[in-house]
């Protein structure tokens, strides 16, 4: 028996909870310092008031949350072919949703969802950056059903394209849902944690301890009394000996806190086929569902650093086609710890073939020069010029000086060295990074404008720099050979503008 | 299939961007550039004026030494390199694409096929439309660095390029 949409309904009452465990959550999120500051002083607040001032919290949220029940209703307007999605408790919004204009409509579950055993249902449109409709607590098979339904409309034009659908292939496709072609171990996301987002970990890290140290400087008193006597233990031939543990510390930290992140975001990655679209699943408490359509692929990369290299894993970025810029980063889509051969068979499946690596071409040696320049030239002269004409004491610093140096410039050496643009027939190819060395992969025909950039005093040299734009971001290439990039451009427009290729 | 061939391109033969003659923008654009920086002129020297009437105590005579000496050297410049700036941009419409050319230290080039522009809209400035001179902006869906902006443009002309902007779309579709 099919579901009835056409009558406006409300979520499962059970969606209460959800609704409930959201703005709780909303909330402590705004207010978690306060929070903090709370518990450490529990003693001095009066504890009738404090629970009185919970309870009303906790139902006053409780309320809120059944006044969001009851007046979310959504429902199928099958005469002018609208999904219409009415809320707000106040305000009320009503939200209509174009049949023909969803393009994605995708089953997730947070951890709250999981523990109460419901559903959440997104509808993706093509017109706007944000998601438009969102039901939050619906049981599965509804779901099922109602994404079908919204689909519906999709799969009437498929079928009056293409032939109908004999059983073999509704048997193949069984199969394909059934059996994902890629699944990624626990062994290789621990891999990868171990390996990669040092700098990531590292400023996550930061943030925490320096909202934490912010929060303990509002105590007042307490925390003084607490200075002092740190102040007075450390002495000055232990500063050297805790500088060192507190880093090998915070190495051990990031490494166990960037295994742990791996794991949550990207437990259980599964990578189905389906009509020729890549479905991922992954997430240990909220599980994260989405479609790679290779159409609308517009940048792959690949990367890798030299330990992971050893190990046999890379990771996989995907940039898909965006409409607004916010929402780029978004819908960048990562693949952690694929083996070769995994990469390989995902690229094929984007490409319908494996990316080669034609023509080559490297940067000048005047790139290292001027990114020396920018990056240690410049700072070593602000560093001087304040030390020689504002303040004196920072030259007390100036040992930190030759360490700056070497790292940043092994960073920019390497990063010069492994920079490389290579043009094939079918795609472009750019080399970049200093550590983790990735390759963005584009074909030619994905290219929506080119820019091409000369300094005057580099027209002699014959080199000069180019960008190439796509709907996924740019790819950008400094001070190559200038006449071979000419003539690539020549060939790419020539290409792009012969064929009406689809580039989305 | 029958008709289908794949002959080699011959990569010499192909028409070359960089060789293409660049139309200047129109001669009464520079008015344009010169009055609005002659207000932003104004306004950077208007501040530190009514400052030194109403508050003179505020900074001390050495500050005020440096902001005399540096507000009119960075005016010259900005006003010479505005001047170069109008003078190199340019901008050239092919069968099959538009091309852009911008920059005064470094020559930037941008080119956007035709059937890769998404809209395109026509802007008149205040200043502008007392000169009756429009912008031309073309938009592609890569993004605002991806495009082009042609400022100084006859209105009826830059109405006509439109026209043949919408004509070139609408044909690829």
């Amino acid at each position: 028996m099919r579901a009835d949409f056409s009558q406006p309904q409300r979520q499962s009452s059970i969606g209460i909870l959800v609704m409930f465990f959201y703005t709780l959550q909303q909330y402590a999120r705004a207010l978690w310092p306060m929070i903090v500051i709370w518990i450490f002083k529990f003693d001095e607040v009066n504890k009738l008031y404090f629970f009185l001032g919970m309870l009303t919290v906790f139902v006053s949220i409780g309320v809120v949350s059944y006044l969001k029940y009851l007046n979310f209703t959504f429902f199928l307007d099958s005469e002018n072919e609208e999904f219409i999605i009415t809320d707000g408790v106040f305000n009320k919004t009503k939200t209509a949703i174009q049949l023909r204009k969803i393009q994605q409509v995708n089953i997730n579950q947070s951890f709250i969802q999981k523990l109460i055993g419901v559903y959440e249902l997104d509808v993706d449109t093509a017109g706007s950056n944000k998601k438009e409709g969102a039901i939050k607590a619906i049981s599965h098979e509804l779901a099922l059903e109602l994404k079908s339904r919204l689909l519906e409309n999709e799969e009437l034009q498929r079928v009056v394209g293409t032939s109908e659908t004999t059983l073999e292939e509704t048997e193949q496709k069984l199969f394909e849902v059934a059996h994902p072609f890629i699944k990624i171990s626990v062994l290789s996301l621990l891999k990868v944690g171990i390996t990669s987002n040092y700098g990531k970990s590292i400023a996550l890290l930061l943030i925490f301890f320096s909202t934490i140290f912010e929060n303990l400087q509002n105590f007042g008193d307490e925390s003084n009394v607490y200075k002092d006597k740190v102040g007075s233990y450390i002495d000055k031939n232990f500063v050297f000996q805790t500088i060192l543990i507190s880093i090998l510390f915070l190495f051990g930290v990031v490494l166990v806190v960037n295994v742990v992140r791996i794991i949550f975001k990207y437990y259980d990655y599964k990578i189905t086929r389906q009509k020729g679209s890549l479905l991922l699943s992954f997430g240990l408490l909220n599980t994260k569902s989405t479609i790679i359509k290779p159409e609308k692929v517009q940048i792959t990369t690949v990367t890798r650093n030299y330990f992971q290299r050893k190990m046999g894993i890379l990771e996989l970025k995907i940039r898909q086609a965006t409409s607004g810029e916010k929402e780029e980063q978004k819908s960048i889509i990562e693949i952690p710890g694929c083996s070769a051969t995994e990469r390989d068979s995902i690229l094929k499946l984007l490409f319908h073939k494996i990316p080669e690596k034609g023509l080559m071409l490297q940067p000048n040696f005047r790139k290292l020069i001027f990114s020396v320049f920018l990056s240690i030239g410049l700072p070593l002269f602000g560093f001087i010029a304040v030390g020689y004409w504002l303040e004196p004491l920072i030259f007390e610093y100036i040992y930190l000086v030759p360490a700056y140096v070497v790292v940043i410039g092994l960073i920019q050496y390497f990063r010069f060295k492994n920079s490389r643009l290579f043009i094939h027939e079918n795609f472009i190819i750019k080399q970049s990074g200093a550590w983790d060395i990735s390759n963005d992969i584009i074909e030619p025909n994905k290219i929506q404008a080119i820019t091409t950039s000369q300094l005057f005093w580099h027209k002699k040299l014959n080199i000069g720099s180019i960008i190439l734009h796509t709907a996924g971001g740019n790819i950008a290439f400094q001070l190559g050979d200038y006449s071979v990039i000419k003539q690539k451009i020549n060939l790419w427009l020539y290409e792009i503008e012969t064929s009406d290729s689809n580039w989305m | 299939m029958e008709n289908f061939t794949n002959e080699t391109i011959n990569t010499r033969q192909l028409p070359i961007f960089e060789e293409v003659t660049f139309t200047n923008l129109h001669p009464k654009y520079i008015w344009v550039v010169l009055i609005n920086l002659a207000l932003f002129i104004g306004i950077l020297i208007l501040v530190p004026i009514l400052v030194s009437m109403f508050k003179p105590e505020l900074l001390s005579g050495r500050v005020w030494l440096i902001i005399g000496a540096v507000i009119p050297i960075f005016s010259v410049l900005l006003v010479a390199f505005s001047i170069i700036g109008f003078k190199k941009k340019g901008f050239a419409f092919r069968e099959h694409d538009v091309l852009f050319r911008y920059g005064i230290i470094a020559t930037n080039t941008i080119v956007i096929p035709y059937n890769r522009v998404q809209h395109v809209a026509l802007h008149e400035g205040f200043i502008s439309r007392y000169f009756s001179l429009a912008k031309i902006e073309i938009f592609t869906a890569g993004g605002s660095s991806s495009d082009i902006e042609i400022p100084g443009i006859d209105k009826e002309q830059a109405e006509k390029i439109k026209q043949l902007l919408m004509r070139k779309i609408q044909k690829q579709l």
